[in-house]
């Protein structure tokens, strides 16, 4: 209990940040908040939980042999909670493995 | 000229109404029941709410086995109402392939179909020949490396045959 009254009283980004670098071990981490790209849209009418939206570029050893849409199950069971509670979307921009990374950057 | 196609999703009968139906010109159809306090709880179409989940679930099942590209999405390929179901949209126009899809916005219970049918939790989601594809970002993705033109060519060759 003692931890989840710590993560509630972080911002969205930070539980974000938590989760993924627990359940990912991820090398490489960015989160960016795009929310105010998409307040007022017809979805966001209502929701007053104010991070919304991310952008997410991720490397981790996980991803490894996983196909992408698989990848990205990983990163949605890590936060189920984050969305139920607000997370509206994440754009995961990119979603590596660190051999992957290192091979684009030859 | 890309043509969308709507028309052959022909849903169970009694249904059209509860679909959330996409249709060409953005016509909107209620997918509510309203509500009467004077109703009793003896008539509120419990029953029918349980029915038409398990229609909901079959009407994906039809909808991504009779679709080649098949979309879940906010709002309609016209008119995305989410900048991510309008880039999906988007990327997708570029394969001037038939699309099919259906607004989840109008209709909250096949929303919750399709979420729980592809065990996803956001929109738009893709399904190309009847297997989920992924949301925006991976659609985007897939067309960025060239896999998208692989999944999708035969798609396009049979429509030039037509």
């Amino acid at each position: 209990m003692g931890s989840r009254a710590a993560t509630a009283i972080m911002s969205r980004a930070q539980r974000i940040q938590t989760k993924l670098q627990s359940a990912l071990q991820t090398t490489v981490l960015e989160i960016e908040d795009v929310s105010h790209q998409h307040a007022g849209h017809a979805a966001m009418r209502g929701n007053t939980a104010g991070e919304t939206h991310f952008n997410l570029k991720i490397v981790s050893p996980k991803f490894d042999g996983l196909s992408l849409v698989n990848r990205h199950r990983l990163v949605y069971d890590a936060l189920a909670e984050e969305l139920q509670s607000g997370l509206h979307a994440l754009s995961i921009m990119a979603a590596k493995t660190p051999v992957e990374l290192s091979a684009t950057k030859k | 000229m890309l043509n969308d196609h709507f028309s052959g999703l022909a849903l169970p009968k009694g249904l059209v109404q509860a679909t959330g139906w996409v249709h060409p010109t953005g016509t909107r159809h209620l997918s509510t029941v309203p509500s009467d306090p004077d109703t009793h709880e003896d008539f509120h179409p419990s029953n029918k709410t349980e029915n038409s989940n398990a229609s909901l679930k079959d009407i994906v099942e039809q909808d991504v086995r009779d679709n080649p590209v098949m979309v879940y999405m906010k709002g309609v390929p016209d008119y995305p109402q989410c900048g991510f179901s309008a880039l999906a949209i988007r990327v997708l126009r570029l394969y001037e392939v038939p699309l099919s899809a259906r607004n989840i916005i109008e209709n909250p219970e096949l929303k919750d179909a399709v979420k729980s049918f592809s065990n996803w939790p956001t929109f738009p989601q893709v399904f190309v020949k009847g297997e989920f594809i992924g949301g925006s970002d991976i659609v985007l993705n897939l067309h960025q490396n060239g896999e998208l033109k692989e999944m999708l060519k035969d798609i396009a060759a049979s429509k030039k045959a037509d």
